[in-house]
């Protein structure tokens, strides 16, 4: 295969239209589904660029099953991600993350304890069965049920039962 | 704590990306790093590769799909015996990932990645120098078509396989250490299916094969790379457990990352695993439906252009397949013609 020219001031468009077009409309999403296990946006993208030279990879951009497979990739990779930290970096990075993932707050301590709760969802959601895991992150990325089934294949009609189980779960899990 | 702690829990703000340097970012990483997309998939050419591989394929399935499906017993039982074969169509994303799974292994190998795999008398393929010599060193009588193709000329050759038995001893650490080396979390194995064994029988097994297409006889006399026409009987393949269930099994199977929804759907689609054989299907490379042959319902398989064509069956206790350059209703004529 021969690669367009190098112009590091210019990105060459590289890749099909029929993956650019894929990319635009499931970017955030993978992102969203990446952002709801890793609470840092950066992190989230890099899972996300992972996400799509996975699929890039190995899958054709009309693929049917596109979707589905991002969706769960996003999951399953910041899961995986998740349970790659060290705990140490983990509370480092607990600390300097802004606090998205709860309201905002001025008082430092409220900030640190805030923190802290984050990293403890992130704890459980590491502990948790893995298609749990991803389904809570899937649905809280804002996934229909329909959505949630295709990716995680389930039967659409088992995934408010499955996410009830998991909801429990992770409440159990987090106290 | 209720959904909207939970919801807070996991974080309320959406990220706000900005695609066009997301895209950017992702194409000079193509670039930088020289990725290939997938190469898509072209109408393929029916190759000997092909042709070979279908037959091989056809053949690895009695040990893959003993060991993807098991049964029910309390002790030491038979679990598995088809009575019947459906297509499951792999996908390029199952291949990727079989590919990732098993890449530079064998099957015995390959099949390390979620235990020990022992063959208790491996498969031992000989030639023999009639129909007769393959029947009488088989056990059974082997049937031949009665009807050919003119493109099928001159004598076949026999082969005979004998009686294949292996073990296969489940491994939680296996599991493990095989997602670990792809940088993947295998779903925790039931502590049931940790350790527990399954019992695996495939044949005897007789392969006629004809050779050269007409008009082109091998000079030397060389056995042909490329058959016209492969024909497969076997005793069909069964499976002993000692304890593990179908739908452990099976539940664990869909559990695995990187199995994709159409695999998985085709998998939890199976009637009764127990007496079903799935035959794997490249989902992009051939099309498949069943057929009634012999009148019992078979599985017709072809590749794209409609050149190549496979039918299996089972009947009386016996898988049959017949293999070859052919349209569907030659295919189905040649295996209606078995006797």
């Amino acid at each position: 295969m021969t690669l367009p020219a190098r112009d590091p001031g210019r990105v060459v468009a590289v890749v099909s239209p029929a993956f650019e077009g894929l990319f635009r409309a499931e970017y955030a999403r993978v992102v969203g589904i990446a952002h709801r296990v890793l609470a840092d946006q950066a992190e989230a993208e890099d899972v996300a660029q992972d996400v799509f030279i996975s699929f890039y990879r190995g899958h054709p951009a009309d693929a049917p099953y596109a979707r589905a497979w991002l969706h769960a990739a996003a999951a399953h990779a910041a899961l995986n991600a998740v349970r790659g930290r060290d705990r140490r970096s983990r509370r480092e990075a607990a600390l300097a993350m802004p606090p998205d993932a709860t309201a905002a707050v001025d008082d430092p301590a409220e900030t640190v304890a805030a923190s802290e709760t984050r990293e403890e969802v992130r704890a459980v959601l590491a502990r948790m069965p893995e298609r749990s895991a991803a389904m809570l992150a899937l649905r809280y990325a804002g996934l229909s049920y329909a959505e949630i089934a295709a990716a995680l294949d389930v039967r659409a009609s088992s995934v408010g039962t499955l996410l009830r189980r998991a909801e429990d779960a992770f409440r159990r899990e987090l106290r | 704590m209720n959904d909207t702690d939970i919801e807070r829990a996991l974080g309320t703000t959406e990220p706000h990306v900005n695609a066009d340097d997301a895209l950017a970012r992702f194409q000079a990483r193509v670039q930088t790093e020289g990725i290939a997309p997938v190469v898509p998939v072209a109408r393929p050419r029916v190759t000997s590769r092909w042709l070979r591989g279908l037959a091989a394929a056809a053949g690895v399935v009695i040990v893959a799909s003993a060991l993807t499906l098991s049964g029910v017993a309390e002790s030491v039982l038979k679990i598995f015996e088809p009575k019947s074969v459906v297509a499951v169509p792999l996908t390029q994303s199952d291949l990727n990932y079989l590919g990732q799974a098993c890449a530079g292994l064998n099957l015995q190998e390959c099949m390390g990645a979620y235990g020990t795999f022992e063959w208790t008398a491996p498969p031992q393929p000989k030639e023999v120098n009639s129909r007769s010599q393959a029947s009488a060193q088989a056990g059974f009588t082997a049937l031949a078509p009665t009807t050919l193709p003119s493109s099928v000329t001159g004598d076949p050759r026999y082969g005979v396989i004998n009686r294949s038995t292996a073990t296969f001893t489940f491994s939680a650490d296996s599991t493990q250490q095989a997602a670990a080396r792809q940088n993947r979390t295998a779903p925790p194995l039931p502590a049931n299916i940790d350790g527990s064994k399954l019992f695996i029988t495939g044949g005897p097994a007789v392969v006629q094969i004809w050779g050269a297409p007409a008009g082109t006889p091998s000079a030397s006399g060389a056995y042909p790379d490329v058959p016209t026409l492969v024909v497969g009987q076997a005793k069909a393949p069964t499976v002993s457990s000692d304890g593990v269930t179908v739908d452990q099994l099976r539940a664990y199977l869909l559990s695995q990352p990187g199995i994709s929804p159409q695999l998985a759907a085709a998998i939890r689609a199976i009637g009764d695993p127990s007496s079903t054989l799935p035959v794997p299907v490249p989902a992009e490379l051939a099309i498949s439906h069943p057929v009634t042959v012999q009148g019992v319902q078979g599985l017709y398989v072809g590749d794209n252009t409609g050149i190549a064509s496979a039918v299996i069956w089972q009947k009386d206790g016996m898988m049959f397949e017949v293999i070859g350059s052919f349209t569907e209703s030659q295919a189905l004529a040649i295996a209606n013609s078995m006797r």
